[in-house]
């Protein structure tokens, strides 16, 4: 075998350690059915949490069906989750609240 | 065997010479394939993660609707669709949203009725309880035995934290508020004997379209979905989201394909050389195109599998940054993402003919036109 061909075997040896790792990795991520994951598919919450920042992006499956502009006139687009910028954050402080800690 | 393998070792020692171009071809074919195969993965994921948890959905969800939008249901309605036929439980359910300015987020405020034991606590079982999300917890930095206070009305109702859900449940609960109902009516401000929307179990779901059209004519107002259908959407959810995505790379993959395009065709005086050298000594036009061929399996080899690995390290070992905002939003309370790899063969099938197919085949036509160069012309330096 000629030192070209032996580099090449060399080089796919490499490239398959590397698919190996990240096929040990796949396996070793197992899907999780801890308590904290069995309690939270017992909710029924039909969504996950994806978007939450406007209630029809948590829960889009429940949005109001036919609402472009669901809230007030001019309100901005009620779908901006696929935006890679949001809507202004001071739009929505309108109506919230403080929590506190204690 | 060994005639192919001295035609590989002819085509190394060719990408060897060509040193520059071969490595640009590599790492632009890597790039692409990463490009695509991580929106491929980040999507296959999401989707397996949704079809985890649908196992815990009530059948049918029952929404009021007033003037187009969800009302809350009286929970009186839950006994008169509760002596439906094929409805096996009904239960009312109490859910709603708070906009905290500390988060700049919505958190989402559910009742839950099962006592269950998380890792960290467990759920509440008394008025006054709440059970919280990790990003919440983390966030407001709050821990089981604390407190927290959400103003209702105009007092702060302060509530014991007897739970915090951990991260590998984050994309379920991350921005959960959990409570007994009649404490989650109260935070929400919600009267007595209301409800957000019915969550109905069926004996089998078969009954489901039969049972929407019966709900639909009892209950004045009544939207009925079907879990099978919000199953449904999320899976279109997901494709549509993913699919444009890849149509965002489109553009990559053209601008990728035309370099090869050029890179391939444009044969230099020494390659016209080297192959009339060939010729002369009596290579014939298929080893010529065969060596050419070895080249571009070569690259698109070592590309398409360096690309697959980078798409994969890019998802699950740094939570591909950049590609998650696109495919999910600006959500301020996302979760952490500790996603497993679903990874499906058919997409993978895609990937290889999106990308690598074509690569391949781009490559065909300048190396039989390299194979078809006349000996004599290419020695003498002529077209």
């Amino acid at each position: 075998m000629t030192p070209r061909l032996r580099a090449l075997a060399g080089g796919l040896v490499l490239l398959a350690a590397l698919v190996a790792v990240a096929l040990v990795d796949a396996g070793r991520r197992r899907p999780r059915s801890g308590p904290d994951h069995e309690a939270a598919v017992s909710l029924g919450l039909p969504d996950l949490v994806l978007s939450s920042a406007e209630r029809w992006l948590r829960h889009p499956s429940q949005a109001e069906p036919g609402a472009a502009v669901s809230d007030l006139p001019g309100a901005p687009d009620v779908d901006p989750a696929g935006a890679l910028i949001g809507p202004p954050r001071a739009v929505l402080r309108v109506g919230g609240v403080e929590p506190r800690r204690r | 065997m060994k005639r192919q393998l001295a035609l590989i070792d002819f085509a190394l020692g060719g990408l060897r010479r060509r040193l520059g171009k071969s490595l640009a071809l590599t790492l632009g074919l890597a790039f692409v394939v990463a490009l695509f195969g991580a929106a491929l993965l980040l999507t296959d994921a999401l989707r397996a993660e949704y079809a985890r948890g649908t196992g815990g959905m009530p059948d049918l969800t029952v929404q009021r609707l007033v003037a187009g939008r969800p009302a809350l249901i009286d929970v009186a309605v839950a006994d008169e669709l509760a002596a439906l036929p094929a409805v096996r439980r009904v239960e009312p359910r109490v859910w709603g949203y708070y906009f905290f300015v500390a988060l700049e987020a919505n958190v989402t405020v559910v009742g839950a009725t099962e006592a269950r034991t998380l890792a960290d606590g467990r759920l509440p079982a008394a008025d006054g309880e709440v059970a919280v999300g990790a990003s919440i917890a983390d966030l407001l930095g709050l821990r089981v035995g604390d407190e927290i206070g959400i103003p209702v009305e105009g007092e702060v109702r302060f509530s014991d934290v007897v739970g915090v859900f951990g991260e590998d449940a984050a994309i379920r609960t991350a921005d959960l508020i959990v409570a007994t109902p009649p404490h989650a009516r109260r935070l929400l401000g919600m009267p007595e004997g209301s409800a957000t929307d019915l969550a109905i179990d069926l004996t089998t779901q078969d009954e489901a379209g039969v049972l929407t059209e019966r709900i639909g004519a009892l209950v004045p107002g009544a939207r009925v979905l079907d879990a099978r259908l919000l199953e449904r959407t999320y899976e279109l959810t997901f494709d549509t989201r993913g699919g444009l995505l890849a149509l965002l790379l489109l553009p990559a993959l053209a601008a990728f394909l035309l370099l090869a395009w050029e890179r391939l065709t444009g044969l230099g005086p020494g390659e016209r050389r080297e192959i009339g050298v060939l010729k002369a000594v009596g290579w014939g036009t298929a080893d010529v195109l065969a060596a050419r061929m070895w080249e571009s399996a070569i690259v698109a080899t070592f590309g398409a599998t360096l690309g697959a690995v980078l798409a994969y390290a890019y998802v699950f070992w740094l939570d591909a940054p950049g590609l998650l905002d696109a495919l999910l939003g600006w959500s301020a309370l996302r979760p952490p993402m500790l996603l497993v790899p679903a990874f499906d063969p058919v997409q993978g099938f895609a990937l290889v003919a999106a990308v690598v197919i074509p690569f391949v085949a781009i490559s065909v036509v300048p190396a039989w036109r390299a194979a078809m160069i006349d000996p004599d012309q290419a020695l003498r330096g002529g077209e």
